[in-house]
């Protein structure tokens, strides 16, 4: 049993983490939140891994952590410094011109209601169908669809209308 | 995949690789201790009000001596809108409490997922429409009128959870569920504040999903006014978080309103017949047949009540 909690461990933990920041856009929120859903799991490790899918049960605990995370406030702080981050975004030399396009983008991203953040990144980073991302959010893929196509509209409106420049 | 998928691939995988050393992560693990919590967990969703009223209403008159004369006008029975809410203003728990002048109250819970009017859902007319809204549709819903009302938070319920020292009840099987943190046995146990909003917020992995969580919502009300009857020390301090967590209509005299119930007060609770369940653009809404709900809302609250409180429910007690 142990062993079988060690093993998830040491062969997801970097994934977990990756996603978790990618939704988050905070690495140390995503740490606490991958942190405190591993240890809450270790105890109830029989459980989980008798389920169809232990990976995609963590990755829900992991994500309805964050959705229903209580720190509101410090969810917009985050998205104020990200959005500031891509307004301030370094002047652009023509090397630089691609990374400056991709972190607007993720400023833009990180401004997403947290929902469609997790949908978007769902599809995006975890390549994960339908069915699965209205598992791990817990919804109907008819509401999964919509979140992101919600999440790709403001994203195409917002490339229109390009964040401020100084 | 177009040109902008493409981009929002690469921003995504550019904010992933921001993640920590999984080894720091892999060490403090080892050490087995959670990291210092920053948020309380998950105080979202799902509510019950009626807990709070009810301990409020059954309390209160203990915990006072009246000190006013006892002759006050004839109490007349009263309708009573007991709503829970999460943060964004969306009704989780929304139960009608008919209350005779000898204080028996029947409780009628509305599950949240009633469809009002096309796609709009009862649990989203307070956001909406604010107290009015949903004291006019349920009104409508239910054919009874609403003399007051009383609106918590969920916040206000756990509080009052521990407040009274826990709640004893009783599980048909375990459950296990990462969206509200429910993790309980089968059988009778006794629930903390915490534990009670997890209790009473989990719908996911329910066989009735959120007509099951009204059901548990109910079970925790009753067992909070058994709770609150027992234990006389800790009164005074169910009755300060009442009034700091507790929203009524400015025309309620709650104090009035509280003599009305005796030691032992019968509580019983149902919910409305629903029909089926109802796939729309805003996620799956319950249909329910008018003249069925009044019918029900008529008589349930009109029938005699059980004697004496805490009254066991038919069978063992037990709930999903």
């Amino acid at each position: 049993m142990q062993d079988d909690y060690d093993r998830f461990v040491a062969d997801r933990l970097d994934r977990l983490l990756r996603y978790a920041t990618a939704m988050t856009c905070d690495r140390h929120l995503a740490q606490d939140i991958v942190q405190n859903v591993l240890l809450r799991a270790q105890p109830r490790w029989g459980r989980i891994a008798a389920m169809d899918a232990p990976y995609l049960y963590v990755k829900r605990m992991v994500t309805n952590e964050y959705l229903s995370w209580w720190g509101r406030r410090a969810a917009r702080d985050i998205s104020l410094s990200h959005s500031t981050l891509a307004t301030l975004a370094p002047a652009v030399t023509d090397h630089a011109a691609q990374h400056a396009e991709r972190d607007a983008m993720r400023g833009r991203i990180a401004v997403l209601p947290r929902k469609q953040r997790a949908a978007l990144v769902l599809r995006y980073y975890e390549d994960s169908t339908d069915a699965e991302i209205a598992k791990v959010l817990g919804c109907s893929e008819g509401t999964v669809r919509s979140h992101i196509s919600r999440a790709l509209t403001t994203l195409r409106a917002n490339e229109l209308a390009p964040v401020e420049v100084l | 995949m177009t040109d902008n998928e493409m981009l929002i691939r690469q921003a995504i995988a550019a904010e992933a690789n921001e993640a920590v050393d999984p080894r720091a992560v892999m060490a403090e693990l080892q050490k087995g201790k959670p990291r210092k919590k920053k948020w309380p967990l998950a105080l979202v969703a799902a509510g019950v009000v009626a807990a709070a009223v009810a301990a409020v209403a059954v309390t209160v008159p203990h915990a006072t001596p009246v000190t006013q004369p006892a002759a006050a006008q004839p109490a007349t029975e009263q309708n009573i809108l007991l709503v829970g809410v999460d943060d964004n203003q969306i009704a989780d728990s929304v139960v009608l409490a008919n209350v005779k002048p000898n204080g028996d109250t029947a409780l009628v819970s509305l599950p949240r997922d009633i469809r009002i009017d096309g796609d709009t859902k009862l649990k989203q007319l307070l956001a909406s429409g604010g107290m009015e809204k949903l004291t006019a549709a349920v009104t409508t819903l239910t054919g009874l009128h609403v003399d007051h009302y009383a609106v918590v938070t969920m916040k206000g319920m756990q509080a009052l959870g521990n407040a009274v020292g826990g709640v004893e009840v009783c599980l048909k099987a375990a459950v296990m569920d990462s969206f509200s943190g429910a993790d309980f046995p089968a059988g009778r146990q006794m629930l903390s504040g915490d534990q009670a909003l997890a209790f009473v917020r989990q719908r996911h992995g329910l066989p009735n999903g959120d007509l099951d969580r009204v059901v548990r919502q109910q079970a925790f009300l009753k067992g909070i006014a058994k709770k609150a009857l027992t234990k006389p020390a800790r009164l005074p301090e169910v009755i300060d978080l009442v009034q700091k967590n507790v929203r009524v209509d400015a025309g309620w005299d709650m104090l009035e309103f509280a003599k009305r119930f005796t030691a032992s007060p019968a509580v019983r609770a149902a919910t409305i017949p629903v029909g089926a369940t109802h796939e729309g653009p805003t996620g799956s809404g319950l249909d329910v047949d008018p003249q069925a709900v009044r019918e029900f809302a008529r008589t349930f609250t009109s029938s005699a009540a059980p004697t004496g409180s805490g009254t066991p429910a038919p069978g063992d007690g037990c709930i999903n």
